[in-house]
């Protein structure tokens, strides 16, 4: 793992919420908390587009807050160029996002209404400091905007006067302003309609391979995710799954979450939708207040055996440089024969 | 709607009458719904046309602001007028105007014949009524059961769709249940009465994949059993694709295309439609191709281009296309179009998106369409 080429490496990231509000009760022995991210490790190389996914609730935002910073990890190592940005103080910190940008779920709400689209985008660089001269900087932002396919003449304009697919380019622009090294888009695209998604997508990919920007993806849409990514990870109840290089992941996944996961996206094609054989889950992802004892995923999964409901399984390479945290992974472990429903 | 007070009516519902001859159990026709609004009419529905029988499925695709959940609304009585207004067109369910019928026997064929099933199932529940009553609340009003009674088909209801512990669940709130099994309360509801037609707005946006999965799955296991007709509105051609037989698809009020599953897949004959296609990211597994997006955003409702409306952003517009609306071109198989050129075959076959058909099997059919 030790490459020079990682921009970020995560090593054991956890984040706890407690549940519990009050003094006595959260320092209490038995104060209850959401485990949100559980020893959550992966690494992130430059130029490279890292997808997260998972369902509602598995930890894939928090994680890549934590990893900004926007909210405190409990414990783990977030290491940026080297730095460890979990025991950086303030002015490290802000030294730190200056490379790494962040691009919000919701377009509607991540731009203030109150500044014109202009403001919107040079602010980093007020804030950074970064170009000090203003015409300079209005020079930028209209290349910026330029870019991501806005009317440059439109720097004067406020955000409402914008749909929510331009919006969405407006928060690009302003997370490219400073030229970053890496951004995390979280659910970037999900608010979109399809026609506007795509063309949402193939900008980040346009952008990408001119700046040589590294992302971190992350979205609940496996097929998204599979059209952007270089490497795939895949998250549930807060902990990893598996990760691999995309083609792997869809190819020949591992991990029966992964296989359900896959089996369960409805394919835009008839013919190849009525051949697939598919795994129906039952029932609904546990709460992360009281996870399951051993696997996480032992309550759902097809093919659980008694281990699974004790041992932990740990994230093992099975393969050179796919991980996977299950105690009977190997290539399709679900396979007809096996599966009772 | 949800009033105290059930009145019990145990009268003949209109779904024990006979389908009149020459008609389906569904026909819209040509149905406008105009919304009157201090900065114009909003030309929410313009001109949508359909008809449905028993046991199929009716897919109904378009992005945010198309149309597709007006359509539905409109079918239902739930628009309030003013300031929506029906401004031509009608809907006939066994025969029968939805669209002239008074208020009351309205309320017979709300969730009685036709129910419908909502986008978010966080919050078309009552908070503070128990999920039990509020599946009774139906039954007691349309087919005039008792409170015993309701209660004792409810937590039949919730059984058959799959939710474990079914007396216990009864007494339940709705924030006691996770947003999949509401999705299936909701389902329990809209098929207490045993509907003709079930209208399923979005029904699993809100929801993870794997729980989307089931609830599909409980929706085509119902069909099969009660022979009812579904019309599910989705964005996602994914959806469809697995259980739909007729797909209409909307764009900007209008119905753009219609056809069967397979000729909207494998013979779509509408840019809008090849637009969609090409929009997706495609599941192919050895190497990726860029999206092809449709260039623009869609026009707003208030102020529709002069010609047809998805002119501005369809890169084969001509002069003609900017400046007439287009004709409903229709096929001998009743798969019809809004297009200038939908049955120009040279510039369909030129154009249209490659399919896993086309791929594969027809190479030789498609060489001889380029020469």
């Amino acid at each position: 793992m030790a490459d020079s080429n990682v921009l970020l490496r995560v090593e054991n990231l956890c984040k706890e919420f407690p549940v519990d509000s009050g003094f006595i009760a959260k320092h209490s022995k038995n104060a209850r908390s959401v485990h949100a991210v559980n020893n959550v490790s992966f690494d992130i190389k430059a130029g490279e587009t890292f997808g997260l996914v998972g369902e509602s609730g598995c930890g894939k935002s928090t994680t890549g807050r934590c990893i900004m910073r926007l909210i405190e990890p409990t414990s783990g190592k977030v290491i940026f160029e080297g730095n460890d940005v979990a025991s950086m103080n303030a002015k490290e910190l802000k030294a730190m996002r200056r490379d790494m940008q962040f691009v919000f779920q919701d377009p509607y709400a991540s731009l203030n209404p109150r500044m014109t689209i202009g403001e919107i985008v040079s602010e980093p660089m007020v804030i950074h400091n970064t170009v000090p001269d203003k015409d300079e900087r209005i020079e930028i932002v209209r290349t910026l905007l330029d870019t991501v396919g806005l009317n440059p003449e439109h720097i004067n304009r406020y955000p409402h006067e914008f749909s929510g697919g331009q919006r969405q380019r407006i928060g690009i622009a302003r997370a490219f302003a400073l030229r970053p090294k890496l951004i995390i888009c979280d659910e970037p695209v999900s608010a979109l309609d399809v026609s506007i998604q795509a063309q949402v997508l193939n900008l980040l990919s346009d952008l990408q391979k001119e700046f040589g920007t590294a992302y971190l993806f992350i979205a609940h849409d496996l097929s998204v995710v599979q059209h952007i990514s270089d490497r795939v990870a895949v998250m549930y109840l807060g902990n990893m799954m598996e990760y691999s290089d995309w083609k792997t992941l869809y190819a020949e996944p591992c991990h029966p979450y992964t296989q359900s996961l896959l089996s369960a996206v409805p394919i835009p094609d008839p013919d190849i939708q009525a051949s697939r054989n598919r795994i129906i889950l039952r029932g609904d992802p546990p709460s992360p207040i009281d996870p399951p004892s051993g696997c996480p995923f032992h309550t759902r999964c097809p093919i659980a055996q008694a281990k699974c409901s004790q041992d932990k399984p740990e994230l093992r390479e099975v393969l050179p440089g796919h991980f996977c945290a299950c105690h009977f992974a190997e290539p399709n472990p679900i396979k007809e024969s096996s599966i009772e429903l | 709607m949800f009033g105290i007070g059930l009145k019990k009516r145990a009268k003949q519902d209109l779904r024990d009458t006979p389908i009149p001859e020459g008609h389906h159990l569904l026909e819209v026709n040509d149905l406008k719904m105009y919304f009157h609004t201090q900065d114009g009419i909003v030309k929410a529905v313009n001109g949508v046309s359909y008809t449905l029988d028993r046991g199929e499925t009716l897919g109904v695709v378009g992005e945010s602001g198309s149309g597709k959940s007006v359509t539905s609304l409109t079918i239902m009585g739930l628009i309030d007028m003013p300031p929506g207004k029906v401004e031509g067109g009608d809907v006939l369910y066994r025969g029968k105007s939805l669209i002239n019928m008074t208020e009351e026997e309205m309320e017979s064929v709300r969730g009685n014949d036709i129910a419908m099933i909502f986008q978010d199932p966080m919050t078309s529940l009552n908070p503070v009524y128990t999920i039990g009553r509020q599946l009774s609340e139906g039954m007691r009003l349309h087919k005039g059961m008792g409170k015993k009674e309701a209660l004792e088909r409810s937590v039949e209801l919730l059984r058959m769709v799959g939710i474990p512990n079914a007396e216990q669940r009864v007494k339940e709130y709705p924030h006691e249940f996770s947003g999949g099994m509401r999705q299936r309360v909701m389902i329990a509801m809209a098929l207490a009465c045993d509907p003709d037609i079930l209208i399923a707005d979005e029904p699993t946006t809100a929801l993870d994949v794997t729980i989307q999965a089931q609830i599909i799955e409980l929706m085509q296991e119902m069909q099969q059993k009660n022979g009812n007709a579904i019309i599910m509105i989705t964005h996602d051609l994914g959806v469809v694709a697995d259980i739909a037989d007729k797909i209409m698809v909307m764009y900007a009020g209008s119905p753009v295309e219609f056809g069967t599953r397979d000729e909207i897949f494998y013979n779509p004959i509408h840019p809008y439609t090849w637009g969609l296609n090409r929009s997706i990211p495609e599941p192919a597994i050895d190497e990726k191709h860029p999206l092809t997006p449709i260039k623009g955003n869609p026009p707003s409702l208030v102020d529709l281009p002069k010609g047809c409306s998805f002119a501005p952003r369809c890169p084969y517009a001509t002069d003609k296309c900017h400046n007439e609306v287009p004709p409903i071109y229709t096929t001998e198989t009743g798969h019809y179009a809004k297009c200038h050129y939908c049955n120009d075959k040279d510039f369909v076959a030129k154009n249209a998106p490659a399919t896993s058909r086309t791929k594969t099997a027809p190479i030789a059919e498609k060489k001889g369409a380029d020469a």
